[in-house]
């Protein structure tokens, strides 16, 4: 079981990392679709490459691509993901660079077009593997549900995060998947609450902070807000989180270097509304 | 001489007939037709049957009960045994078993006991446990609970926090959406029982003892 009494900190892979010079590979899942696992695999990833870590981002979601379009990569892939496990190409070749956070952050993207089943488990260990002798971070971005696509990405992961929404589906299937993903020999999953709007909150028509994280009761990682401009900036293929004064943006910059070990506390909301909702101040300084 | 192999002793109950357990059991058979077939005795008497140390197969057992029930005088009402097998232990000291489940039953997740089990943490929505006996939960019980799975309808369920999606005792199913008021108000510290009606009632934990007086093991003033 994982106790909620932890420093706010994500790098205790970090001594087995030194010692095996390898990077650590994180898996973003959520069990349900359209909470945000895109998103927070571009954001973070970017995030960390903005703070100066080798970064590869690994689209899963074979037959359902979309983290290149949100990261506007996508007319510079020439193979994927299944290129690569069937050894069609090098890894090498696979890789698109973004040219925008300078040699930090690549993506190997996923196919668009084969059968979702044409990896195994066994593939994508090796495959994340190899990536980590070179990367520091490996971000998977993992696909909906909790059938092969699930399976594949969390694979070769070392670390799990798990995105989840306020709403009350989307915690359930949260629920669903750190139940399965502590039965793996992988570190204690990460919890990240995207889409938070604090009218919601206030009115009572979504669960709060506290009630996810004790519902869910593993370490929060970060709030990120409900904010139109993530959805205008990953149509334009631009993440939020080149954005420094966006609010989102802060919520991934502030996970970023909570993974990278920094405390850093949660205030987005409370900053927003200082005095005000006392309530939700006194769950933040926890 | 010959030891006797039936020894016949009454008492203010009815008679007490002690077989002795080290002879072949054809023997015994035998004896016993020939005791029985002596008579002497008036009316009817109820007859406890002890087998000391000797294990019976149960047709064994019913093929002694018949030749003593027989010619119409003696009614075996109870059978005395020092031994039962391996099996039928094992069997008996997992129904007394108490485990103990550190951590969550998240969505999804079925935890099992084949006695009383000790939840310390929640059972999420979705989650479930499934138990021969009791259930005891230490946190927040808001999934699914089956208490007495095998059909011990004396078995109960109770929680810190009772807010379950359904309570299962034995074969009686209470689905609580239609939540009852005792639960609505105060989900602190309930327990869910069959009542004498044969439904699912619920009550504070400080009825327990009252409701369940066998729950109790420890004495105490
Ligand atoms: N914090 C946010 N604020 C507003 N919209 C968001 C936020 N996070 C994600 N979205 C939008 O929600 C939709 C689903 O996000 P996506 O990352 O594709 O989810 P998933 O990968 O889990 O299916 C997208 O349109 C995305 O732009
Ligand atoms: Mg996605």
């Amino acid at each position: 079981m994982t106790g909620c009494r932890k420093p706010e900190k994500y790098g205790h892979y970090s001594t087995l990392k030194e010692v095996a010079n390898v990077g650590e590979a994180i898996v973003i899942t959520s069990g349900k679709g359209g909470v945000g696992k895109t998103t927070t695999a571009a954001n973070l990833g970017t995030a960390l490459a903005l703070q100066g870590k080798k970064v590869c981002l690994v689209d899963t979601d074979i037959g359902l691509r979309n983290l290149d379009l949100v990261l506007g990569l996508d007319n510079r892939i020439i193979y994927d993901l299944v290129d690569v496990v069937e050894g069609r190409c090098k890894i090498h070749q696979a890789l698109v660079k973004d040219k925008r956070v300078d040699d930090k952050l690549y993506l190997l993207p996923a196919a668009q077009t084969t059968d979702k089943n044409a990896v195994t488990p066994e593939q994508m260990k090796e495959l994340i593997n190899e990536l980590k002798r070179e990367f520091e971070y490996v971000l998977i971005d993992c696909p909906a549900g909790i059938e092969q696509g699930y399976r594949n990405a969390i694979a070769g992961a070392d670390s799990a995060i798990v995105v989840t929404t306020p709403e009350i589906s989307a915690v359930r299937d949260a629920d669903r998947v750190i139940g399965l993903l502590e039965k793996e020999e992988i570190n204690p999953p990460k919890l990240i609450i995207n889409r938070v709007r604090k009218d919601l909150i206030n009115q009572g028509d979504a669960m709060n902070i506290n009630e996810i994280t004790t519902h869910l009761s593993i370490d929060l990682l970060g709030i990120i807000v409900d904010n139109e401009d993530v959805i205008a900036s990953s149509n334009k293929g631009e993440p939020i989180v080149m954005d420094p004064n966006n609010k989102a943006s802060l919520g991934y910059r502030n996970i970023a270097r909570r993974i990278l070990g920094e405390s850093v506390p949660l205030m987005t909301l409370e900053e927003e509304h200082k005095g005000v909702f006392k309530k939700l101040m006194s769950i933040f300084s926890r | 001489m010959k030891n006797q192999l039936v020894h016949m002793k009454g008492t203010k109950d009815g008679l007490v007939l002690r077989l002795d357990d080290q002879c072949a059991y054809q023997d015994l058979v035998e004896e016993l037709e020939r005791k029985v077939s002596e008579g002497g005795i008036d009316g009817r008497v109820n007859v406890s049957l002890d087998l000391g140390y000797r294990y019976l197969l149960e047709q064994q057992k019913q093929e002694l009960i018949n030749i003593i029930e027989h010619p119409g005088k003696m009614v075996v009402s109870k059978v005395l045994s020092n031994v039962i097998t391996v099996d039928e232990n094992n069997a008996k000291m997992q129904g007394n078993l108490c485990d103990t489940y550190v951590g969550i039953v998240r969505s999804g997740q079925v935890i099992q006991a084949p006695g009383d089990i000790i939840v310390i943490g929640d059972v999420n929505p979705n989650g479930k446990i499934e138990a021969g006996g009791n259930i005891f939960v230490m946190g927040k019980l808001k999934g699914i609970a089956h208490a007495g799975i095998g059909g011990d309808r004396e078995a109960i369920v109770a929680a810190s926090w009772f807010e379950p999606t359904h309570v299962y005792i034995a074969d009686v199913i209470e689905v609580m959406s239609n939540e009852k008021p005792i639960v609505k108000e105060h989900a602190e510290q309930l327990f869910a029982y069959i009542n004498k009606e044969g439904n699912i009632s619920y009550d504070r934990l400080q009825e327990a003892r009252k409701i369940r007086p066998l729950l109790n093991t420890k004495g105490g003033s």
